[in-house]
């Protein structure tokens, strides 16, 4: 590629000056609802920051709603749902990668066959069945189903990063005398965490923002994650949007705190297909 | 319960006492797996030891201010019976009939009890999931309650009262009529517009209207309907069949149009929200709006509140009518026994004359019970007072099932009438037209011989069978057999290894898939529906055939092909571009990275819903933007079917940028620097490099990455859903997932939702299968 000169310089900024204020402007609007006063939801001011704003709905979560208790019950969720995708996904993903067994390409497909129903016809026959297996009011119920939906996703692209790992490595271990596990445990996982931290990251959005199948599992209030929490301000006629806003924020900071950490790891790690190089 | 066992039980009893325990159980479970609170547990069982505590659970969707008066009697309940807990369950008003249609019409399970209006009886009894109250009360006990109060329904009681209410009235703002001289609500329609007139203003006198005479949620049917019956009109006859094409309906789609475009007396585009938030905060002199929402407005800085029946008709003599919905308690039909008579003494005490009072009082409700009504406190009240006029001019909500076709015929309707796409002539036909339909849909599968050999069935279920065990020979084949032996050229353990490694997650994902895509595969061939859920049977491809002989199919096919495309295709190419551009060294890289993946990090629903607010048409920041910057005109981006498609796929654009755009830039940094500086030398320009270079290095890492975006797209029910509140305007704003989602919990087709789901599933299904084998998507660089 040539020297970028000078005037395009300029007009890459302005591009992505551009790009930048569509993508974050929204964001900043839920921001600027939740530190407006009241329920005051219109105005046709572009402030980012209104004029009376005030923290009250943030505090109002708090002292109103048992909103930590939400968070807790979602962080609790999630790390397991986090351990457990992460564990299933670098596993199969290794093995599509490496092995050519029969059903593989079955499997493939497969993975990604089960994306491809429509999500709210699985909803009551899924009520049903973990109603069956008494599994309404516990989290083991939304863990499984929260760990299988990021799965699809997360085993290709694990074998997709696996694919970029130099098959030579594990031979060379195995002719040292490790076993297949210890090959792929000591020497290609570590290798492979760009792409793990992504499966986790993955793993981390399907729990923390779910709240469909959790407003069908969970009918105690004490019980709540987060999302179906934020979903309670939610009312037909009467939503407190002040509240929902602030929640809102809550819910996302800690998932754009990620994004913010994880993007080296996401450039690159998030290989789908095969890259070589 | 230990001296219980020994008493004769019957099987109904005994299930009871299970119940309880696995109730008991199931709350030891929760707690005692929720490992941050083992102080919980240790509570739970030191009360074990002593008194056992029975939980009843109520599902309700009161709003927040009623929901207050609830926890107060409840918490008193509990105190009087310490044996006694009753756990509350708030849910938005569709939600909690779907939750409890789901709970305990398909696992007899559900709450106890379940508050709501009384529009959900007739779908309740015709699931048969709602218990007959009658032998619960006695003559005398009934005879306390206003008769529109209980809720009869085919001779049987299946509903007590606390309050009758939902109905709308016209809420006014005395300080912004003061401003104007104005010293009384308006007593007639003619005087509505005269004082509509004179509550317009704009104030700064930038061509903007700063405040509007009248606003209400008047895109609605519901918030219609009071017009609808002025003009002489109501929805049916009194064998409920739709009554929608009629003088009535024209003229009274006519009065709220010229409202709007004549008079201009209420903004072009309203819904509740922004009905609600002009009123409150004194920017609207008058409202239309539900006995639900008063308590606010009274307690508004800006709103000196007061209350008026909605003024009557000059032209025909006819006071408005809303709708009147009593609200109140229904039982679960699978309650016997101890809990049953818990159960029952719970409702009594909820809609005693203490608790209505409670209500009453302290949110000008409308008692159920006469006596409460003639307390002083009460009847006194000047707000209750008119709330009690309105109501005298209005009409009980008809609760048989016909009401939701009805709702959902004229929905489409009115709003095509609103939009502009039809003249109140043809919305009033279309409205009858749709409403005929929608009734049979309901209907439908009803009239399916019992008796007759079912051939189809046996076929079905043979047919399933076969498919089951094609399935397990083909797991065999492909999982348990490289297990026990060798495959031609693969050592034994090499594929035992992958097997075991690939097994864990494949158990995960078809542990959650298997049963609920068989469920629907059965369903998709039977006659589900709402008066067949107890009692559907195998009809065979009927389902499939009503399906691929709907127009709707084909329309929102065509329109989810060219949704799908549209984002897909800007996606890539805004995700490739960006790349592009972040694919050098460049200042500031890192933070502006980040900013562009932040619509990927914050969960899509609380965005949509943010983008929705801003397509308003006179607050959305879209407009301002668009009006600011460049001068154009307020474009109306959700009353317009055509701009509401637009608006939802602005929506999704701006979602999916990111996640192509990450995929792209791991693509582009990992193509070798010198191919392009060997291409440089050998004089190609930058655009064939990106050609001849960029792209075709690009492709594998997309095309798997494209394939998922389009099945994820094909299927994204929420944006369009959020976006487009349900499908407005009109019931168009539909791609195929969010049009059977309707179909299936709006008019209960459960059958005609599954086969239609199985038809979008075999569309993607074949088309992806295609692509990947066509770009060789599954191959591996090794």
């Amino acid at each position: 590629m040539k020297k970028t000169s000078p005037l395009q310089y300029i007009m890459i900024y302005i591009a992505l000056f551009l790009a930048v204020a569509w993508s974050i402007f929204p964001i900043l609007r839920v921001i600027t609802i939740s530190i407006r006063p009241g329920d005051n939801l219109l105005t046709e001011s572009l402030a980012l920051i209104p004029d009376d704003w005030t923290f009250d709905n943030y505090i109002k979560l708090f002292t109103d709603h048992p909103f930590g208790r939400w968070i807790w019950n979602s962080i609790l969720v999630t790390i397991t749902v986090v351990v457990t995708g992460v564990a299933l996904a670098s596993t199969a993903g290794y093995a599509l990668s490496r092995f050519r067994f029969p059903g593989r390409d079955a499997s493939l497909l497969s993975l990604l066959v089960t994306q491809m129903f429509p999500a709210t016809m699985l909803l009551l026959p899924l009520f049903i069945m973990l109603s069956s297996l008494h599994l309404i009011n516990t989290y083991l119920g939304l863990i499984v189903i929260y760990s299988s939906t990021a799965l699809p996703f997360c085993v290709w692209q694990m074998k997709g990063y696996y694919d970029t790992i130099p098959y030579s490595l594990e031979e060379a271990a195995r002719i040292d005398g490790a076993s297949r596990f210890m090959a792929f445990y000591k020497i290609i996982l570590p290798l492979a965490s760009p792409a793990l931290v992504i499966t986790a990251l993955f793993s981390f959005m399907s729990a923390w923002t779910e709240y469909i199948v959790a407003a069908q599992v969970l009918w105690y209030k004490e019980m709540f994650t987060l999302p179906i929490g934020l979903k309670s301000f939610q009312a037909n006629m009467t939503t407190e949007w002040g509240l929902y806003a602030a929640g809102a924020m809550i819910v996302s900071l800690p998932a754009i705190a990620l994004f913010l950490f994880l993007t080296k790891y996401l450039i690159g790690g998030l290989t789908l297909g095969s890259v070589k190089g | 319960m230990n001296d219980m066992s020994n008493i004769q039980m019957s099987p109904r009893e005994s299930n009871v006492i299970s119940i309880i325990r696995s109730h008991i159980n199931r709350n030891l479970k929760n707690r005692l797996t929720h490992l941050g609170h083992i102080l919980a547990s240790l509570l739970l069982l030191g009360s074990l030891l002593g008194a056992e505590k029975t939980t009843l659970h109520l599902w309700h969707p009161m709003p927040a201010p009623s929901r207050a008066v609830l926890n107060d009697l409840v918490a008193e309940y509990e105190a009087q019976h310490p044996d006694i807990s009753v756990h509350l369950l708030y849910k938005e008003n569709e939600e909690v009939r779907m939750a409890y249609m789901s709970a305990t019409g398909f696992t007899e399970g559900g709450p106890d009890l379940l508050y709501g209006p009384s529009d959900f009886t007739g779908a309740l009894v015709e699931m048969e999931i709602v218990k007959p109250l009658e032998s619960f009360f006695s003559e005398a006990e009934l005879a306390a309650f206003d008769p529109k109060g209980l809720t009869w329904y085919q001779g049987h009681l299946y509903q007590i009262g606390d309050e009758l209410g939902n109905h709308l009235a016209l809420v006014y703002n005395k300080r912004l009529f003061a401003e104007v001289g104005l010293n009384r609500p308006p007593e007639t329609m003619q005087e509505l517009i005269e004082f509509g007139k004179k509550l317009t203003i704009d104030k700064d006198g930038d061509g903007d209207i700063d405040q509007y005479g009248l606003v209400w949620n008047f895109t609605e049917p519901f918030f219609f309907m009071p017009f609808y019956a002025s003009f002489g009109g109501w929805v049916m006859d009194a064998d409920q069949n739709p009554t929608l094409n009629n003088e009535a309906a024209v003229k009274a789609f006519q009065f709220v149009r010229d409202m709007r475009d004549i008079h201009k007396i209420i903004p072009v585009e309203c819904d509740y929200d922004i009905a609600d938030s002009k009123f409150n905060t004194g920017e609207a002199g008058m409202l239309i709006n539900g006995a639900w929402s008063w308590a606010k407005y009274m307690d508004s800085p800006h709103v000196d509140f007061g209350l008026a029946v909605l003024p009557i008709n000059d032209e025909t003599g006819l006071y408005p009518a809303p709708m009147i919905a009593t609200k109140g308690y229904y039982m679960n039909p699978y309650l016997s026994g101890e809990r049953e008579k818990q159960v029952i003494d719970l409702m009594k005490f909820l809609t005693s004359a203490h608790a209505q009072f409670e209500y009453a009082s302290r949110l000008a409700t409308i008692p159920t019970r006469l006596e409460v009504r003639e307390r002083p406190e009460i009847a006194e009240d000047p707000i209750i007072m008119t709330s009690i006029e309105q109501v005298s001019h209005g009409k009980a909500m008809p609760i048989s099932p016909q009401m939701r076709a009805i709702w959902d015929a004229m929905r489409p309707a009115y709003q095509n009438v609103l939009g502009g796409s039809m003249t109140p002539e043809a919305g009033a036909a279309y409205q009858q037209e749709l409403a005929v339909q929608k009734v049979a849909e309901l209907y439908e599968g009803q009239d399916a011989d019992k008796d007759a050999v079912n051939i189809t069935a046996i076929l079905v279920y043979l047919a399933g069978l076969l498919l089951a065990l094609w399935a397990l020979y083909k797991l065999f084949v492909a999982f348990i057999l490289p297990l026990m032996r060798g495959v031609p050229g693969v050592q034994v353990q090499e594929s035992r290894f992958g097997v075991l490694m690939v097994a864990p997650a494949a158990l995960f994902i078809f542990g959650v898939v298997v049963y609920p895509f068989f469920y629907n595969l059965v369903i998709s061939f039977s006659n589900m529906g709402l008066t067949t859920v107890n009692d559907w049977r195998i009809i065979g491809l009927a389902q499939y055939g009503k399906v691929l002989t709907d127009s709707q199919f084909y329309y929102f096919f065509l329109k989810t092909i060219i949704w799908t495309v549209v984002n897909v295709v800007l996606h890539v190419i805004f995700g490739v571009m960006l790349a592009m551009l972040l694919n050098r060294p460049l200042p500031g890289k890192g933070i502006i990275r980040v900013l562009l993946i932040l619509p990927w990090a914050v969960p899509s629903y609380i965005t949509a819903l943010t983008w929705r607010g801003m397509f308003n048409i006179d607050y959305g920041a879209v407009n301002i933007i668009l009006n600011k910057f460049f001068g154009i005109e307020p474009i109306s981006w959700l009353i317009d079917p055509f701009n509401a498609f637009v608006a939802v796929i602005i929506t999704n654009v701006w979602l999916g940028i990111p996640f192509m755009m990450i995929i792209a830039l791991g693509g582009v940094q990992s193509i070798p620097q010198e191919l392009y500086e060997a291409a440089s030398i050998d004089g190609a320009s930058p655009w064939q490099q990106f050609r001849k270079i960029t792209l075709p290095l690009l492709k594998p890492v997309m095309i798997p990455a494209i394939t998922l975006g389009i099945v994820w797209t094909f299927n994204n029910i929420n944006v369009v859903w959020l976006v487009s509140n349900g499908g407005q305007p009109g019931d168009q704003t539909h791609i195929l997932v969010s049009f059977v989602y309707r179909a299936a919990f709006n008019l209960y087709r459960y059958g005609y939702a599954a086969a239609f789901s199985f038809m979008i599933f075999l569309m993607l299904a074949v088309f992806s299968v295609k692509f990947m084998q066509k770009n060789k998507a599954t191959e591996t660089a090794y």
